[in-house]
């Protein structure tokens, strides 16, 4: 089975390289496992996290791509789909039949025939676009709907901290 | 077991053993997923995913002994069909009993396996032409392609088992039997869209009911299936209304090639051996 998952994340890390997604950079930390990736993530721009470059770690499991990877910020993110320990929190990352959020009917799961470039591009739409309805971080959506110009605040700070300012 | 079965275990040392309180720090989605995990993985230990065929009176001994009902539909049952073969319940009952009882057919019927082979090579570029990524669909294809191969080169019944006993495999080999229906859905959307319930699009029925492992089959992947296929599916359904077991053919007025018995939310293959 971890044969297939190396195979289908060479070939995917291989569609990756040759036609990178706007604002996405994303590879194994080391080639001898395939199995850890790297992403750096632009914030995407116009939105409150435009000009930060954010780093995350995706770990698959050896069924890859049957069952979807994790993922997970290295640097500090508030946001409301965002764990405070930097675990995201999205449909696409959930297996089939693990819906704790109760996302809206109309939000993308997860199947074989997702892929990192998928999941990474939900994560840009949800960095320019927070989902209230199904929070990670239960201050971050509390901000976001009541204060939101403090949320705003944060947010320009995270962006500065991770461009190292 | 316990600790994480409601996940919302009251935290001994802070508030006593009946207040619970929510920790902050905690991850109760991931508890509650992991136990979930923990019980597919005993599921999925204690049976395999093809059983070899047995006598349909064994079925009495295990389920129906104290049960007047399914006692009665299986007696009627009994007029129809001589054997079972019991698929592991993982949520990909349909297919994976489907695929089997398909296969094990084709072993005596080379023109059908001909006909079968052209569809299922065509399919993967009726795949990308609906905007399926190649390298998305490639190693599903493959393996489904080999799995075929084994029975055009007619192997025995017990291998055949052994390949679809071998989950790795197995499961690539019931990914593309839901990309083919899930294809199948999305080329007639016009007519299946009047079918999908809770106001979403067929593509968004694929993503979410059709394509992801596990989830379960209902009517409309059986006629999407069976019609996309052109191979006839038998289902006879042992519930609790009346006293026979009702059956009902795939696609309508179709020549049934396999046969199945369904039970609430589960599916296996049923044989005539006589």
């Amino acid at each position: 089975m971890a044969g297939s998952a190396l195979k289908r994340l060479m070939a995917e890390y291989k569609q990756l390289t040759l036609n990178p997604p706007e604002g996405i950079i994303a590879g194994p930390i080391n080639e001898d496992n395939f199995f850890e990736w790297e992403a750096l993530i632009m914030g995407p721009k116009d939105t409150l996290f435009d000009g930060g470059v954010f780093p995350a770690r995706l770990t698959f499991p050896p069924d890859y791509p049957l069952s979807p990877p994790k993922m997970r910020f290295t640097c500090e993110l508030f946001h409301p789909n965002i764990y405070p320990d930097g675990r995201v929190c999205i449909s696409i990352l959930h297996a089939p039949g693990d819906d704790p959020m109760g996302y809206e009917t109309s939000a993308e799961r997860w199947s074989p025939v997702q892929s990192v470039e998928k999941i990474l591009l939900s994560v840009v739409s949800m960095l320019a676009e927070p989902n209230d309805e199904s929070a990670a971080n239960v201050d971050a959506a509390k901000k976001w709907r009541e204060d939101r110009k403090q949320f705003e605040e944060i947010a320009k700070a995270t962006v500065r901290k991770s461009l190292g300012l | 077991m316990n600790r994480t079965a409601d996940g919302f275990e009251p935290s001994q040392t802070e508030s006593g053993p009946h207040s619970p309180v929510f920790e902050y720090d905690r991850n109760y989605d991931d508890e509650t997923m992991s136990l979930q995990r923990e019980i597919e993985k005993q599921i999925s230990e204690s049976q395999d995913l093809i059983s070899p065929s047995q006598p349909l009176e064994e079925l009495v001994e295990e389920y129906a002994k104290e049960d007047q009902v399914f006692r009665q539909k299986l007696a009627d049952l009994g007029t129809r069909f001589t054997h079972i073969r019991k698929v592991r319940g993982d949520g990909n009952c349909f297919f994976r009993g489907f695929g089997f009882a398909y296969l094990e057919t084709l072993l005596s019927d080379d023109a059908e396996l001909a006909r079968f082979k052209e569809i299922a090579t065509k399919s993967k570029e009726e795949l990308v032409a609906l905007g399926f990524p190649q390298f998305t669909i490639e190693d599903f294809h493959e393996t489904f392609m080999e799995v075929l191969g084994h029975a055009e080169k007619k192997c025995s019944v017990q291998e055949l088992e052994q390949t679809f006993n071998d989950q790795g495999i197995s499961d690539y080999f019931v990914v593309y039997l839901r990309l083919m229906v899930s294809g199948h859905l999305q080329k007639e959307s016009e007519f299946y869209t009047n079918f999908i319930e809770g106001g979403r699009t067929v593509k968004e029925f694929c993503n979410q009911e059709v394509e992801p492992m596990g989830k379960e089959s209902d009517h409309i992947h059986i006629i999407a299936l069976s019609t996309a296929l052109q191979v006839g599916v038998l289902v006879e359904y042992m519930d609790r209304a009346g006293d026979a077991c009702n059956h009902h053919v795939f696609p309508e007025g179709g020549r049934p090639v396999v046969n199945l018995l369904y039970r609430p939310g589960h599916y296996d293959i049923l044989y005539n051996m006589q």
